[in-house]
């Protein structure tokens, strides 16, 4: 059962934020591969959004988007109040022009999609240090 | 312990009938990847698609089998 005060916190930032995403690790530093490849699809697009780290407490924040939006994985990105999914729809979607046009931005002529990287349990990476941003 | 690949494969065309479903080890044993054409997918949207597959292999993302799952949706 999810802890009802943090519930009220996610529902608010779901609410003030035309675009959110959950992840792991900040846009600085994503500490996952697949939310590294949101941010990266989420700068290409040029938005503002808010990012919110789940590391601190992620099987409480599990429970939370779990009672919200049936959806327990990181990341999650919200467009407009909506969970709109994580890694690999946020991609199909960036690729397709859709996600352009739900955020009200233009399409980046040359959309780029990241490579994936493998990011260890524990921080560690199997390649050199990537450049972010 | 890794997931067996062939479980998942099963859960998922168990949970939908008349699907394609080809699992692949992304990295690892514990990365993986489903790829799923199922008639079931038909009018809904990505996020309901995926969530159609997570759930029928909730339990084995819960016990830490599979650590990561990618999911290729399409409508068969």
């Amino acid at each position: 059962m999810a802890d009802p005060a943090l519930k009220s916190q996610v529902q608010e930032l779901i609410r003030d934020n035309k675009v959110l995403l959950f992840m792991k690790g900040v846009p600085d530093a994503p500490r996952c591969g697949f939310s590294m490849r949101v941010v990266g699809v989420l700068e290409q697009l040029g938005v503002e959004y808010g990012a919110i780290d789940v590391l601190p407490a992620l099987q409480p924040l599990r429970e939370v988007t779990a009672e919200l939006s049936d959806w327990q994985t990181f990341p999650q990105l919200y467009v407009n109040g909506e969970l709109v999914g994580g890694a690999d729809i946020v991609e199909e979607m960036f690729d397709s022009g859709e996600l352009a046009e739900m955020m009200g931005v233009a399409q980046p002529e040359e959309a780029e999609l990241p490579e994936p990287e493998r990011i260890l349990p524990g921080g560690s990476q199997q390649s050199p240090p990537m450049q972010i941003g | 312990m890794a997931a067996d690949l062939e479980e998942i494969r099963s859960l998922i065309a168990a949970a939908l009938p008349g699907a394609e479903v080809e699992i692949v080890d992304e990295g690892g044993g514990d990365h993986l990847r489903a790829i799923v054409a199922a008639p079931q997918f038909a009018g809904r949207s990505r996020i309901d698609q995926h969530r159609m597959v997570k759930s029928a292999v909730q339990h084995r993302m819960d016990d830490g089998s599979i650590h990561a799952l990618s999911i290729s949706a399409s409508v068969l």
